[in-house]
């Protein structure tokens, strides 16, 4: 090999690259918080009984989970503004395409989750004379949540992952900042190696959480 | 402003050479991914610690970061490494059959679990030697319990592969937005680009349920 | 039919089996000699130890202390606190579970040749045509190519049973094989098996039903607490037992209902 590491081109630049994982954490937290209400609200219009709320609805989840991430942003980015005359800070249209992306995934994971809420909770429950509207409250959604936690964060840990590809469009973040100073500094290797490093720092741990409280849960129900 | 659909089919043979690319793409990598992750499950399951570890590491580190800097690494990086040219057909598949791998070599180990402690006892009761358990009960029960995730895989898969769009190869993503560009007619490429994805992963998604179905009926016996 | 039936030498000896899961110290010194022409039903408490006992003896356990020879031969032992089991010696035990247990991947037909052709080098085609006249005499002859989750509770269990003489086993082990089942299918199953018990097949059975003990049994062990309470004929052990805990048993689930 031809090539000399030399760290100190990312160290020596390493306030871009805060900036831009700055933004990326907000892309992802803003994305999440949409993703967390608005899957919860899809969740519900997709087991709607009229079928005029559950097509659409289902429509909308199918869409996204069926077309790629990278398409959705590009389309979103290039298609609202002329189709609608909106024209909104490329941080918002990132936040939004990653938002209804979540949406999508984690309307199906709560949908899993209320769905597999044991039969039998919902017979105690009516057998306990709790109305429809408080078993659903106290009995299923409480059940359910707690079923979906896991998934949840691990979309949530995917969409942080996801959000790297704003930075085609051109939005700040780190993957962004990282293409950039790679092209500037003519060091790839350690810009990019550092790069996926921090990356993975940020989700390994989230990870981790995620398969602590799965093995927590199958010892639970074991 | 007005739409005009019509100009999609103008540009159809260039989005079918894309899809031809995006699928060929995701062919290669579900097949050398997925065999190079059945070693990663094995190991991931084996004895050796040295072993355990190290694809334990693969696989975390490459479903802990995005998958385009997984990408730009292989295109950008691995040449200067390996001091040799790879065409960005070649890194492509590189890049996308690392990534396959660790994604597989999950779905090979959770189905490798499945496997009952039942199962095995019945082999032992009928004498059958460990190499035999392995190659006759424990592997094709373990492989067919895999197959409807494999199938989610390989969806995953063609949508990732819109990646490489990222580093100029000419999949589907690429010409359709290489199109809009020169046509000034985004809304209608893209949105193209878009349905033939999901004409293409939407009927999949419905195939894997159907054969989850179907195999979890079959291995509750 | 079977070697040796009628014959009154040992078949197996056990000779102070102890097996402990963790601190649960399930067998504790049992010592069992099974003649040729035996049909021994094990019944007792749960956690007796019946279940256990047929495990190791198939040597799906280890044991913490004794032995077992088999025909003569030692079969299973305890070496620097290791369990030694003999492979020769376990091919000539069949064992059928209480879940069946049938290879869901493969045919019924594949399901019955798998150990003669992987274990024993038989042609295949050697091994189908023994496998189809056994199927026949079950009534399963129509269910050759059929796969398990296409079969009864019922008719598994007798392809279970197929399965396990395809290796012409010198003594059958059977744990609580009607259990899972509804109580309609199983007769069918107890049929196949007194069949066997017709033609001095040796077995070793552990059941919850009493009834069909009564039927098939040339002798009845009670085991509880990991030892031997009380072994005898069945219409003693069954009928008027000696010991007061065998009694108590008896009195509980014979009128269980009532």
């Amino acid at each position: 090999m031809d090539y000399s590491l030399d760290l100190g081109a990312v160290t020596r630049n390493f306030g871009p690259l805060l900036e831009g994982l700055w933004v990326t954490i907000q892309l992802t937290l803003a994305a999440n918080v949409i993703g967390l209400v608005l899957g919860f609200v899809i969740a519900l219009l997709v087991m709607s009984r009229v079928a005029l709320i559950r097509v659409p609805a289902t429509a909308f989840v199918e869409f996204f989970r069926c077309t790629p991430a990278i398409v959705q942003i590009v389309w979103f980015f290039y298609c609202v503004p002329m189709l609608f005359n909106i024209y909104l800070g490329s941080m918002t249209m990132g936040i939004v395409a990653l938002g209804l992306n979540l949406a999508a995934f984690n309307g199906e994971a709560y949908r899993a989750a209320i769905q597999s809420v044991p039969r039998e909770h919902r017979d105690a429950a009516v057998a306990l004379g709790l109305s429809p509207l408080q078993s659903t409250l106290h009995i299923i959604l409480p059940t359910a949540f707690r079923l979906a936690i896991p998934v949840l964060l691990t979309n949530g840990i995917v969409i942080f992952q996801q959000s790297a590809l704003v930075a085609i469009v051109a939005v700040p973040d780190l993957m962004y900042e990282a293409k950039s100073l790679a092209t500037k500094t003519y060091r790839p290797i350690e810009t990019f190696t550092i790069v996926a490093l921090v990356y993975f720092a940020v989700s390994f741990p989230i990870s981790q959480l995620v398969g602590w409280l799965e093995r927590r849960r199958s010892v639970a129900m074991a | 402003m007005e739409l005009d659909f019509s100009i999609v089919l103008r540009f159809a043979d260039a989005l079918a050479y894309g899809l031809w690319l995006t699928i060929r793409l995701t062919l290669i990598c579900i097949i050398t991914g997925g065999a190079l992750g059945f070693l990663l499950a094995l190991a991931r399951r084996s004895k050796n610690r040295l072993l355990r570890g190290a694809s334990t590491v693969y696989v975390e580190f490459f479903r802990g970061t995005p998958v385009l800097i997984q990408l730009f690494w292989i295109f950008f990086c691995l040449p200067i490494i390996l001091g040799v040219e790879l065409s960005s057909f070649v890194s492509g598949v590189i890049a996308l059959t690392l990534y396959t791998a660790a994604i597989t070599s999950e779905t090979f180990r959770s189905s490798l679990g499945t496997v009952s402690r039942e199962q095995i006892d019945a082999c032992v009761a009928l004498g059958l030697p460990a190499r035999v358990q392995v190659t006759s009960v424990v592997l094709p029960q373990a492989l067919l319990r895999a197959m409807p995730t494999l199938l989610s895989n390989t969806i995953s898969l063609f949508k990732e592969s819109s990646l490489v769009s990222a580093v100029g190869m000419a999949d589907l993503m690429f010409v359709g937005q290489n199109i809009s560009n020169n046509t000034a007619r985004p809304v209608e490429m893209l949105t193209a680009v878009a349905l033939i994805y999901f004409a293409v992963a939407f009927p999949l998604t419905r195939a894997v349920s159907v054969l989850e179905g179907r195999i979890l009926r079959k291995l509750a016996a | 039919m079977f070697d040796g039936a009628k014959d009154q030498t040992a078949l197996v000896r056990m000779d102070g089996l102890h097996k402990s899961f963790g601190p649960v110290r399930v067998l504790q010194g049992l010592d069992i000699e099974m003649k040729r022409g035996d049909r021994v039903v094990v019944i007792g408490p749960s956690g007796g130890g019946k279940s256990t006992l047929l495990r190791v003896l198939m040597g799906l356990e280890n044991i913490n202390a004794g032995s077992i020879s088999f025909g003569g031969q030692p079969y299973i032992s305890v070496k620097d606190g290791k369990t030694v089991i003999d492979p020769k010696v376990r091919r000539s035990i069949g064992m059928v579970f209480q879940h069946y247990t049938l290879f869901p991947h493969l045919s019924v037909l594949q399901n019955l040749i798998l150990a003669p052709c992987k274990v024993n080098g038989e042609s295949a085609s050697g091994a189908k045509e023994r496998a189809r006249a056994l199927l026949t005499r079950f009534g399963l002859g129509a269910k050759a190519d059929a796969y398990p989750n296409q079969l009864s509770g019922g008719q598994k269990q007798r392809v279970a049973i197929a399965r396990a003489l395809m290796l012409d086993p010198k003594l059958m082990l059977f744990d609580e094989v009607t259990s899972a089942l509804d109580p309609e299918l199983v007769a069918e199953v107890e049929q196949v098996m007194l069949e066997l018990a017709a033609q001095d097949m040796p077995m070793v059975i552990v059941t919850h039903d009493m009834w069909f003990a009564r039927n098939i049994a040339s002798r009845v062990i009670f085991c509880a607490g990991g030892v031997v309470v009380e072994d005898g004929p069945p219409e003693q052990v069954l009928g008027s037992p000696i010991h007061e805990r065998t009694r108590e048993f008896i009195n509980r689930v014979f009128h269980i209902r009532t």
